[in-house]
């Protein structure tokens, strides 16, 4: 396999038809048909000049912005209009208009996400967004009902506006069906703890070695795993302390309150967290998603055997990126997400055990 | 001519396919992406958008998107769905907990019109774990079975180790070659 193109969108509004000159040789060709010639070319080269920097400015997420909030408005205002239209007929046809129009933008707004930021992208996503809801609710004011395909199409159309028809908390329902998923499921030969309250849970590194290992519904306890793992699963977690040796891939936390977790890993991928601190060394990047109060500070926890372990797990022990944290809730680009922070250094724990 | 037929000529000429990669977050689909060209997979990290790759393989051009499956991202993977030829469906096989997640995310993926013509590869990755369930056990929970509306093969694969990960590519590329490209 070759990797042809990566992240790249080929344009061609530079191939333009080669200007052929009629110079053939041996023609004698009047003065004034030469210049007029070389004008022509130059101002082919003009054009292409122009439309050179055009499209680089096309490129730039300002342009986009622009193109795309001036049509967005002009969507809207004949939305508005469709409102006070009498005329049904002429009413469904601004809607076709606007249905049209709105996806094109749609379409303009899928051409540009190769090189829009994605604080730029998610805005526009969410107004578009809007404008679809308000045209599908504009659809069932002014069709008449037996326009049934348009009405299967407004009701495919996810209503956003409030929240609880938002994608993302319909799937947080889920969560709650998944503790019964989870005991018809998990299987005895598990590698890991679940249902303890009160206890010092220790793995050795010949447990863990390369396994996946699986921590859940644990209460005050302190988990220590004593080796590389390959991964690692910690959920419904309360006031536990957590640390591990190096993990060679990923550690996922869900639902985990109340703890200190130490670890070094490649990824942490944190959900539905509050009120924890993190000491840690992550090689690629931490992100945190539907999190309150997570902080941060680098690993400093060892124990014998540690050094081994680094190696073991194949993790690059200079790179540790443990205060470059992305908030999924948070995708403002330069600043602070209220979610996490950085422990402050008077703050953080030295004593381990 | 329809838009439709269009497409499948210009298709037809360029031998292009469009390759959509979804599942849940940590399912490893960047890892996959990267695995195929052999580059680092060590410094990937969760995906905030989305990530394209064009690759040249048995003759066919593949634009392969790999978009973030983060809960917040979701909600956007439909705007990548359009002339999708192949869906790819990756699937954390030692992730037992979240498999009901995953299977409800995949039915209603295979509801959406503008998916409606692609063929369905499952990538049971993380096959390298040893906690991790098998194909059959994926096939099973994801009740892949029941599916009528598509084509579809379900793989076991590992995006570290590498394994299977041609054989899944290969099967789909026949697949659709077999239902775009012989069309006339
Ligand atoms: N052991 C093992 N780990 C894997 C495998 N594939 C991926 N991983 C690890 O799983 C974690 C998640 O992989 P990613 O490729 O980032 O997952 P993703 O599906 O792209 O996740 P999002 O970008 O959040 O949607 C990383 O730590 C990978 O190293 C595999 O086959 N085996
Ligand atoms: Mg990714």
């Amino acid at each position: 396999m070759r990797i042809v193109d990566n992240m790249e969108v080929e344009s061609d509004v530079f191939k333009e038809n080669g200007a052929s000159c009629p110079s053939e040789a041996g023609l004698k060709i009047p003065e004034r048909m030469i210049k007029r010639e070389q004008d022509r070319l130059e101002d082919v080269e003009r054009k292409k000049e122009a439309k050179k920097s055009q499209s680089v400015t096309e490129e730039k997420s300002g342009f986009f912005t622009a193109a795309f909030s001036s049509e967005r408005a002009a969507i809207e205002e004949l939305l508005v209009g469709c409102s006070g239209e009498t005329d049904r007929t002429l009413a469904t046809q601004t809607l076709e208009e606007v249905t049209t129009r709105t996806q094109q933008l749609q379409k303009f707004l899928n051409d540009s996400m190769v090189f829009l930021p994605q604080y730029v992208l998610s805005r526009a996503q969410a107004s578009l967004q809007k404008l679809q809801n308000s045209l599908a609710e504009k659809r069932d004011e002014i069709l008449p009902k037996k326009r049934f395909a348009f009405r299967s199409r407004a009701t495919n159309t996810p209503k956003a506006g409030p929240p609880s028809a938002d994608p993302v908390s319909v799937i947080t329902s889920k969560d709650s069906a998944e503790t019964a998923v989870d005991a018809a499921i998990s299987p005895p030969e598990q590698c890991g703890f679940s249902h303890f309250e009160s206890q010092v849970l220790t793995k050795s590194g010949e447990e863990i070695k390369q396994q996946d290992v699986l921590l859940t519904h644990l209460t005050n306890c302190k988990v220590r795993l004593l080796g590389s793992p390959s991964t690692v699963h910690i959920k419904h977690i309360q006031n536990c302390e957590i640390f591990s040796g190096p993990v060679s891939s990923s550690v996922f936390v869900d639902h985990c309150t109340g703890s200190t977790l130490s670890f070094p890993c490649q990824q942490l991928r944190t959900h539905h967290t509050t009120n924890t601190q993190v000491y840690l060394h992550v090689t690629s990047r931490a992100i945190i998603e539907d999190c309150k109060e997570v902080r941060f500070a680098p690993l400093t926890w060892t124990y014998p055997g540690l050094d081994e372990d680094f190696k073991v797990s194949g993790l690059d022990r200079k790179r540790n990126n443990w205060n470059q944290v992305d908030d999924f809730n948070w995708l403002a680009v330069g600043t602070q997400s209220p979610n996490w922070s950085v422990i402050p250094e008077a703050e953080r724990r030295t004593e381990w055990d | 001519m329809g838009l439709l037929t269009i497409l499948k000529k210009m298709k037809h000429k360029e031998r292009e396919m469009r390759l959509l990669m979804l599942g849940l977050d940590n399912a490893g689909k960047t890892t996959i992406l990267k695995k195929f060209n052999g580059e680092d997979v060590s410094t990937i990290s969760p995906t905030l958008g989305f990530n394209i790759k064009t690759l040249e393989h048995k003759g066919f051009k593949l634009n392969i998107w790999d978009v973030g499956g983060q809960k917040s991202l979701r909600s956007y993977w439909r705007n990548y769905f359009e002339s999708t030829d192949g869906l790819v469906w990756v699937v954390d096989s030692a992730d037992r907990l979240r498999l009901e997640d995953c299977r409800q995310e995949l039915s209603s993926l295979l509801l959406e019109e503008r998916l409606g013509g692609a063929t369905l590869l499952v990538f049971a990755n993380k096959q390298d774990l040893p906690g991790s369930l098998s194909k059959d056990a994926i096939r099973e929970a994801l009740a892949l079975d029941n599916i009528k509306t598509h084509h579809w093969c379900i793989i076991g694969c590992s995006a570290v180790t590498g394994e299977n990960l041609l054989a899944g590519v290969d099967w789909l590329l026949d697949d659709i070659a077999a239902r775009v490209f012989t069309a006339d």
